[in-house]
């Protein structure tokens, strides 16, 4: 060939379109081969050359394997949109998967498999099957992922067909690379499929493992992934397996090493021996630093699983500190972790050293690293107690130099030195006040005026240094105002004299009178009143001993700490978080959207038939709406939107005057605890029962349900609908039921949203639901609403704004209610429980023989219920009165508190 | 398995883009330029080389100033993408010669059809340059190597000394030569990049090595190749602690903390003799990699003093000795010196004689920059010889005070360098020995050693 791709980007004057379709039906064999590179070249850039499927089609049957491969390319992307003409290539394609050259079999396969349209994968199954046991290896690992592809296209389709038996006996395969595609593919179906069909036991293990040894790299770490959901049966297989994977640990690939550091950990919590434990430990660390020579992206990988590692098993590189000191050309996200590291490792014999390379650091260039730097110091200080002193006099140099960030960083972690060390380091604090002026970030500024506020009785000018602030007091951001309320207080009670007396009228006015912050309004009135009614009992409570601070450069969680350290080398292990807090894959079937699609924001093209055909998907492809991404890693993300509404005018949407998707079955997820009352009888439900009820999981609201089939006809294609309702509760997302055999039950948790589907009329708590199945008639049932479940996690408050609530709302809105079957026989268990229930404890208080209890809760939009039980513990009798703004809710609310004193 | 594949220009155009999948949104790549451009999270202003937007995992590396970038949904192994990810750069390399945005555009038919073999609905099928030629039918079109940023280290070969030919980095391994034959040669580069931190007062704080031996084939018939390499190399400093290690010096041994080999080397007799045995796959790859913490000398030792002189005045003496052979020249040697940040102006004072030296005051950053580039002896050569030893004086003035820290508000000086035909570990590849064809065989070997600053440190 001749000149230069880029030459299929120009275009003619005669229009692009009409002259391809000229070159592709040209009868020269490289006129048309240049015409489909240009079709392809066109495609690149997002033109739309779909009208020339058929003429691109007609040169597929070539022997020119160039030509076909581009041909196949072009295929793979517009099948989807043609695909009446796609089933024109099928005859090619099968003839193809026979063709006597392996490329071309190889090719054909891959192709189809890649073409996601349900006619042509028909016809991929009986080429697939032949591929399968193909003689050419590299025909078979290419049909080895085919098996995946079809699993994800239409896993009923492989199961049937027998390719996960024909995948299975791949494993034994004579060539490494057909084993390494076959251990991927079953691993991935396995991973979306909840029947055990991927199972290692200690036969497949040691095939695996002598396969390991003539894998390529990236076939290694498949079955190195793989084996590591394996669990050994004792301490001896696992020190064998140990001793085959150790062997990895010098791979030049750093992918390797780590999937090979993952298994060896995994295996060492089984191996007893202190020695072996020792030794393989010591094996692991040159490694493990070695990856730190590796390109930056892999250090850092490296850096957060070492972070991890560290934490479990100290000893494995407490003498390899140094090479955790940074360089300077590292890119910061690598400094920031060395430094993390650097703090764990850190320890009475090599604190000098660290100390000399954190005061180097803190005088580099990049504010952020410096700040980090200066903040370790003071880490070290908390964490090592006799390297306190020498981390201080360090802290101390680098005020001195008056960089102001560092300053303000010193002060704010010297503030913490204080808490950890009472009384013992005080005598700096008047170097730390020369600095007072220069602060203007709130939180060094807060961390200055907690030490003068703390240590006001040896601070001879304390008055004179806090008042200096008070001028700017309205023009101050929160936290600032709040510990100058504080710090004036302890002024006060300290020196009671003329000067902190007239401060505190003017704090005290500032932060009430002036104030629309409502924290720092309340945290005043407390403090006014104890003072007023009892200074003795202001000084207990403003003047108390506070709790010492520890270290907290071992931060994570012993149970996050362990599903971390069992996700190790993987994202799971970088990001620190379990990986459903960021997996969202929600396994779509035929469904899945196709990127031009939704370029073009065709959303309406979810056709009618997928939904009807009840092999079901949902109404929306999982790849893209909001749904996934309010599971985005955080804590207690709740789901913004439901499904968007797809028009499914045959469905039971009509029949009970709904107007919200349908949200069809998809597959079932996991189960929810104790036994759920049954809504649906089996009487009612021509065999079909269903219970269900509400329940609040990580502040999200789900559906808990559990069908059980005693019918005599499977069951298929569930879907879900709820009326209106007062909270507008609808779900979230698809319904996720697989088929349900004869005598087979299956549960699920459906995910919820609020306000959604709201009714009008006074509150209730009825819940109105609607399933319906391929087989049955639409069945209706109703459930009851507990208030609680809608008691979000933000529901605390402080005492002092408790009260002022209290305070404000009229009489009016107080309700009460009498439960004289109620029994509180434990306080510590009914206070758990209703914190479970995200209604928190704020106080009790003794009134003649009776207990009154306060608790706080608060529904989504802030509403808030201030709640007031009164009993004699362990009598039956229960009052309970609420305060709220919204005293309609009330009687939902008693239903729902007389449930959970009942339980 | 990842999603998708894509190569991003540094304006951000999609060069090539590959879904493998199916499962994300095409508009990833747009969010990913748009997150990387305005990163601004944790403190931080650079983003991290993977994070997670809404659901979606990118991984990006940097290479030649293209962004290669993958995407998954799935909890995968970050290091294996990011692996990947270098290796996919270096599989077009092997093939285009030359790997840019223009080589890439040019080549974009090649490129696809080489991104489906090496990856299968997000599985990597293989990496390796020897076995794409059996499926891989496009030819590449090769363009012009000439005034290019090369890719990976032994790309320093192009500028190096004359000896070595220029073109070989370039080459792709699969075009034909335009001579119509191909030159049967091979290539074996032993490259080690130093780190070294020293105390004001000159003392070694940490010193490292990290080596690579290169190696890229151009032979034909996929002979053995047997590297011999020191016989008294050791490996594994056996327990002993980095505070304890110098015990070891002057004897002469070399002893490596670790090291790990390419999977096609066969280590058989590499205890006995330290021989690595292999038959080399055609493209460039890592023979082994090592890493050494032995004490080593250090090709250059810096000297680096700043002091009051006067109010708002101040003046940085900086000295550098080239302490290996004279025999030895290195090139492109840059100094550079963060100064306080209220230095206004900087004038310099070079010693009498000098040639080919620049010194810079950058403004922007405050930084002192002084530039060893070729040149330095009259005539005598035009690169710095070992043995030498060079000054350069600079006055400061302050826009205020100083606080009386000034050293530590300056500094650390930092050196970047190469040395070719030198290495500090005196790790050696004694002999390559080719198992012959015939009596005729004898095809052109390439043993080149060269030396390059990874972070090189003086503090003040």
């Amino acid at each position: 060939m001749s000149g230069h791709d880029s030459k299929y980007f120009s275009t003619t004057k005669k229009g692009e379109i009409p002259e391809l379709k000229e070159e592709l039906n040209s009868q020269y064999k490289d006129k048309r081969k240049d015409a489909v590179k240009k079709v392809i070249a066109a495609m690149t850039v997002g033109k739309d050359v779909s009208s020339l499927f058929t003429d691109v089609v007609n040169c597929m049957q070539t022997e020119n394997l160039e030509l076909k491969k581009l041909v196949y390319l072009y295929l793979i992307n517009y099948a989807k949109s043609q695909p009446d003409l796609a089933i024109l290539a099928v005859n090619t394609f099968v003839k193809d998967s026979q063709d006597p050259n392996p490329l071309i079999r190889a090719l054909a396969v891959r192709t189809m498999g890649c073409i996601r349209v349900d006619k042509i994968t028909e016809y991929l199954c009986d080429p697939l099957q032949r591929c399968l046991k193909d003689d050419d290896p590299y025909v078979r690992k290419t049909a080895a992922i085919c098996v995946a592809k079809l699993y994800d296209i239409n896993a009923e389709l492989v199961e049937d067909r027998g390719f996960l038996e024909s995948l299975k006996d791949l494993i034994s395969d004579n060539n490494p690379m057909v084993v390494a595609n076959a251990v991927a593919a079953l691993a991935e179906i396995q991973e979306n499929s909840n029947r055990p069909i991927f199972e290692i036991t200690s036969h497949t293990l040691s095939k695996l493992l002598t396969a390991l040894n003539e894998c390529t790299e990236w076939g290694q770490v498949f079955i190195l992934d793989a084996l590591s959901r394996y669990k050994a049966a004792d301490a001896r297989e696992a020190e064998n397996i140990v001793e085959r994977v150790t062997p990895r640990l010098q791979h030049a690939n750093c992918a390797v090493v780590l999937s090979a550091v993952k298994m060896i950990l995994q295996q060492m919590e089984l191996i007893t021996s202190t020695d072996v434990v020792r030794n393989l430990c010591k094996k692991m660390a040159p490694p493990l630093v070695t990856l730190l020579s590796a390109e930056p992206e892999i250090q850092y990988v490296a850096l957060r699983n070492i972070n991890l590692i560290v934490q479990r098993r100290p000893t494995i590189l407490a003498h390899e500190i140094k090479v955790f000191f940074c360089k300077y050309n590292d890119p910061i996200y690598v400094k920031m972790e060395k430094l993390e590291i650097m703090i764990k490792l850190a320890s009475d014999r090599n604190i000098d050293q660290v100390l000399l390379e954190f005061k180097e650091y803190a005088t580099e260039v990049d504010v952020d690293f410096v700040r980090k730097a200066v903040r370790a110091i003071g880490r070290c200080a908390i964490k090592l107690e006799r390297a306190a002193e020498r981390c201080i006099s360090v802290l101390l140099e680098l005020i001195k130099i008056k960089v102001n960030y560092v300053v303000q960083e010193a002060i704010i972690v010297i503030k913490d030195i204080f808490r950890r060390y009472p009384n013992t380091y005080e005598s700096i604090i008047a170097t730390l006040c020369e600095s007072l002026d220069t602060l203007d970030e709130p939180e060094a500024k807060a961390s200055m005026i907690w030490i003068i506020g703390e240590y006001a009785e040896r601070i001879d000018n304390a008055d004179e240094l806090l008042e200096s602030f008070l001028e700017s007091f309205p023009e101050e951001p929160a936290q600032v105002q709040l510990q100058l309320l504080t710090a004036t207080v302890k002024l006060f009670l300290k020196k009671p004299t003329e000067g902190p007396q007239q401060m505190i009228q003017v704090v005290l006015n500032n932060a009430t009178v002036e104030t629309d912050n409502p924290d720092l309004r309340d945290r005043a009135y407390i403090y006014w009143r104890l003072l007023s009614t009892d200074p003795e009992a202001a000084k207990d409570v403003v003047l108390a001993e506070k709790p010492v601070i520890s270290d907290d450069s071992n931060q994570l969680e012993p149970t996050l700490l362990d599903e971390l350290l069992a996700n190790i080398a993987t994202l799971s292990s970088v990001y620190h978080k379990p990986p459903e807090a960021f997996i969202t894959r929600v396994k779509t079937t035929t469904q899945r959207t196709e990127d031009e699609e939704y370029a073009e924001g065709s959303e309406t093209g979810y056709s009618e038939s997928h939904v009807a055909d009840g092999a079901a998907s949902p109404p929306t492809s999982s790849d893209n709406v909001p749904y996934a991404a309010a599971r985005q890693p955080g804590p207690a993300a709740t789901p913004t939107q439901p499904a968007p509404a797809a028009p499914v005018p045959d469905l039971l949407g009509d029949l009970i005057g709904l107007d919200n998707a349908i949200v069809p079955v998809d597959q079932p997820s996991t189960p929810a605890g104790p036994p759920l009352p049954v809504l649906l009888p089996a009487s009612t439900g021509q065999g079909l029962q269903i219970s269900a009820h509400l329940t609040r999981r990580d502040g999200q609201i789900f559906y808990s349900l559990l069908f059980e089939n005693n019918s005599q006809i499977p069951l298929d294609g569930f879907m879900i609908q709820f009326n209106k309702n007062t909270f507008g509760l609808a779900a979230a997302g698809p319904l996720q039921v697989p088929q349900l055999q004869p005598g087979s039950s299956a549960t699920t948790l459906l995910p919820m949203v609020v306000f959604q589907n709201l009714s009008q009329g006074p509150p209730s708590s009825l819940l109105q639901v609607a399933v319906k199945n391929n087989q049955q008639p639409v069945w209706y049932f109703n459930d009851k609403i507990s208030l609680h479940v809608f008691f979000t996690e933000e529901g605390r408050m402080e005492r002092a704004s408790f009260l002022e609530t209290w305070r404000s709302l009229p009489d009016s809105n107080e309700v009460s209610r009498d439960f004289p079957n109620a029994v509180i026989s434990s306080v510590e268990a009914t206070l758990d429980q209703l914190a479970a229930s995200n209604m928190f404890f704020i106080a009790r208080r003794k009134h003649a023989n009776q207990d009154v209890f306060y608790f706080s809760a608060k529904l989504p939009k802030g509403t808030p219920f201030l709640i007031e039980l009164t009993t004699v513990v362990g009598n039956p009798g229960v009052k309970s009165a609420i305060k709220t703004p919204n005293p309609e809710m009330a009687p939902l609310f008693f239903e729902s508190i007389e449930a959970l004193l009942r339980v | 398995m990842i999603s998708q594949f894509f190569v991003l220009s540094q304006r951000g155009d999609n060069i090539v883009f590959r879904d493998y999948r199916g499962e994300v949104q095409r508009a990833t790549a747009e969010i990913f330029f748009r997150k990387v451009k305005f990163w601004k999270e944790d403190g931080q202003e650079e983003a991290p080389p993977v994070f997670n937007v809404d659901g979606v995992n990118y991984f990006h590396v940097k290479v030649v100033g293209l962004m290669f970038v993958a995407t998954t949904r799935v909890n995968l192994s970050p290091s294996f993408v990011f692996e990947l990810l270098q290796r996919i750069a270096r599989v077009i390399k092997d093939y285009l010669g030359v790997l840019n945005e223009d080589s890439l555009r040019r080549n974009f038919v090649l490129v696809y059809e080489l991104l489906d073999e090496v990856i299968d609905f997000g599985y990597v099928q293989t990496t390796s340059t020897e076995v794409l030629k059996s499926y891989v039918f496009n030819e590449p079109i090769v363009v012009d190597a000439a005034h290019l940023s090369p890719l990976g280290p032994a790309a320093l070969f192009m500028q190096g000394t004359k000896r070595i030919p220029g073109t070989a980095v370039t080459k792709s391994v699969v075009a034909n030569d335009p001579t119509g034959r191909r030159r049967e040669e091979i290539f074996v580069d032993i490259i080690e990049k130093i780190s070294i931190t020293f105390s004001s007062s000159g003392y070694i704080l940490t010193s490292e090595i990290d080596g690579t031996i290169q190696m890229k084939s151009y032979l034909t018939g996929n002979p053995e190749i047997r590297l011999a390499l020191n016989d008294d190399l050791s490996i594994g400093r056996g327990g002993q602690s980095v505070y304890d290690y110098r015990s070891s010096i002057g004897s002469g041994v070399v002893i490596l903390d670790d090291c790990n080999f390419h999977e096609s080397v066969r280590l058989d007799s590499f205890e006995a003799d330290k021989t690595l045995a292999l038959v080399p796959p055609d493209g460039e790859f890592p023979v082994m990699n090592y890493r050494m913490t032995q004490e080593f000398k250090p090709p250059f030792r810096i000297n680096a003093l700043i002091e009051e002189a006067g109010i708002l005045k101040a003046e940085v003496i900086l000295k550098v000795y080239a302490e290996f052979p004279s025999s030895i020249t290195a090139n492109t040697i840059s100094l550079q010196m963060p100064l306080p940040k209220y230095t206004m102006r900087a004038s310099f004072e070079l010693e009498p004689g000098a040639v080919g030296q620049t010194t810079d005051f950058k403004e922007a950053n405050k930084r002192l920059e002084w530039n060893l580039k070729k040149a330095i002896i009259s005539y005598h050569g035009f690169y710095i010889v070992g043995g030498c030893e060079h000054t350069l004086r600079a006055r400061l003035t302050f826009s205020q005070e100083t606080h009386g820290n000034i050293t530590k508000e300056s500094g650390p000086v930092s050196l970047t360098f190469t040395i070719p035909m030198y290495n500090a570990s005196k790790l050696q590849v004694k002999y390559l020995q080719i198992t012959k064809k015939s009596g005729s065989y004898n095809p052109y070997r390439w043993v080149r050693y060269v030396t390059l600053s990874n972070s090189y440190v003086a503090r003040l």
